[in-house]
């Protein structure tokens, strides 16, 4: 409880922090605000040109099924990449001023969470003229977004205390997440490997069902797995408690390791 | 919990810090020869088993050499340190200007980095903006306030940073060597709001090598030598005794 007290005591910082994420990145550019959109339209573009060729690709719709993936794999990579470094990033701050350390990882995620919804107005324009349409199955959007919050909010906590101390993580992080990319059912779907012998990847990895529950609601206008998405949920806690009392044991010495 | 008159209490605590040497160099070491006893990293005593009480309203001066600990003394306090024996408790809120303008960034305006920076020591919005136009009044930035911060000099940004710094209202203030801020003028003003600070029932620990401020606002120093508490007593005594023994 005393942490969440401690949370809510510094909610302004957690909130500046925020606005430093999305607003002060991209500051210096002609565009501004605009590239944390543009990258992962660009990103689709690449794929959407480069994917039916090498491929036969015979998904209808292709482009929105493409940008149903890559806008909330945008935001893992995000805060998986930059929750990694939150700590070791800040190590003038950590060295000199007391603060709830976990704020930093927490506002990495949000912020991508911040992007992430706006950029949802990107992919329901492009189901509008993209062939699919939109339906009212898109109210169960947040719930999703919750549950991927978390999972990324837990490994956010783990990958960024074990980097304040093993800098070899976040190298290690960039690889894993390109890896894990072609793990995932985003350039293709799931039932191409169905009954093969790497099946057993879309099972293990959670932005597997993440992805496919936005599909569902963007592209295939269904209702979300609801089982899956329960599962996830409790799966998704545990890694939170067990990433946070590990981010809280190995706190205590930020300040000297940083 | 600590009595109500006593705002810092420091028992017993050791503080050791380790010392890297080359990380790479180390695995590759212990990939070879194995993970052997001996391969522990350095460990390294800045404070040894340091006892302290400071009541509440005492501003206290903290002196010594440089490497003598008294910086690190100041960390245990604000809890960015953690000692590896003994405790250091607190009374009260805590604020502790080891850097002034944390979390300043150059891009956004001098009014939107005092919530920044405001923020970062725990203030909340509705706290901030009842603060917002003294903090603007002591910097005297004046219409600078709404240009981004890199266009300030670095007097100017001090300035801001200091403004911020010394109108979060703390029941504890910890200072580390920022008292020299700005042009001769501010300079006097800052050392005016400490000596006003000091004289209210704040609690002030500032560490300082600039002895002739510290014997102007405090009644007690403490005279830290590698890492022990050398003499702690009347401000005007310890310093002459910490002077004979430097000379």
């Amino acid at each position: 409880m005393k942490v969440f007290k401690e949370l809510y005591q510094y909610r302004e910082f957690l909130y500046t922090n925020v606005k430093k994420d999305i607003r002060g990145k991209y500051k210096a550019s002609f565009l501004g605000v605009l590239w944390s959109f543009i990258n992962p339209l660009l990103q689709v573009v690449v794929y959407a040109i480069v994917f039916p060729y090498i491929m036969r690709v015979q998904t209808p719709n292709y482009l929105v099924f493409l940008i149903c993936g890559i806008i909330p794999w945008t935001w893992f990579t995000s805060s998986l990449m930059n929750g990694t470094t939150s700590i070791t990033n800040n190590a003038n701050l950590i060295k000199k001023v007391y603060f709830p350390r976990e704020i930093l990882p927490i506002s990495v995620v949000t912020s991508g969470m911040v992007n992430f919804f706006i950029s949802c107005i990107i992919i329901l324009i492009f189901a509008l003229f993209g062939g699919t349409g939109i339906s009212w199955h898109i109210v169960f959007v947040p719930i999703v977004a919750i549950i991927q919050y978390l999972v990324q909010l837990g490994f956010a906590f783990i990958l960024s205390a074990i980097n304040v101390y093993v800098k070899d993580v976040e190298y290690m992080v960039n690889f894993l997440l390109n890896l894990i990319f072609y793990a995932t059912p985003i350039l293709y779907t799931a039932d191409m490997f169905a009954g093969s012998k790497f099946a057993w990847i879309f099972k293990i990895n959670p932005m597997a069902y993440i992805v496919d529950s936005y599909r569902r609601i963007f592209y295939a206008h269904l209702m979300p797995n609801f089982k899956q998405l329960g599962v996830l949920f409790i799966c998704s806690i545990i890694l939170l408690v067990i990433g946070y009392s590990i981010f809280k044991k190995l706190e205590r010495r930020f300040a000297e390791e940083v | 919990m600590l009595k109500k008159d006593i705002a810092i209490k420091v028992t017993n605590m050791t503080k050791t810090f380790r010392i890297y040497g080359d990380k790479a160099f180390t695995m590759k070491e212990r990939l070879v020869r194995g993970w052997r006893k001996n391969s522990r990293p350095e460990e390294r005593t800045v404070l040894k088993n340091i006892n302290l009480t400071i009541k509440k309203g005492e501003t206290v001066g903290l002196i010594g050499v440089n490497g003598s600990g008294k910086s690190t003394l100041l960390k245990l306090m604000t809890k960015i340190l953690y000692p590896n024996k003994g405790k250091v408790e607190t009374n009260g809120k805590l604020t502790s200007l080891l850097e002034l303008g944390a979390g300043f960034h150059p891009d956004f305006t001098g009014r939107e980095n005092i919530y920044f920076n405001a923020a970062i020591f725990g203030l909340t919005k509705k706290e901030i903006d009842a603060r917002l136009d003294k903090i603007i009044e002591f910097s005297e930035l004046g219409d600078l306030i709404d240009s981004p911060v890199r266009t300030y000099s670095s007097g100017q940004y001090m300035r801001l940073a200091f403004a911020v710094a010394i109108n979060v209202d703390a029941d504890i203030l910890l200072i580390d060597e920022i008292l020299a801020v700005g042009d001769q003028h501010f300079q006097e003003k800052c050392f005016d709001k400490l000596e006003e600070l000091s004289k209210s029932d704040m609690t002030i620990v500032i560490v300082s090598h600039s002895l002739g401020s510290i014997e102007r606002l405090c009644d007690r120093a403490i005279w830290i030598n590698d890492g022990v508490v050398a003499e702690d007593g009347e401000c005007h005594k310890v310093i002459q005794d910490y002077l004979k023994e430097c000379a």
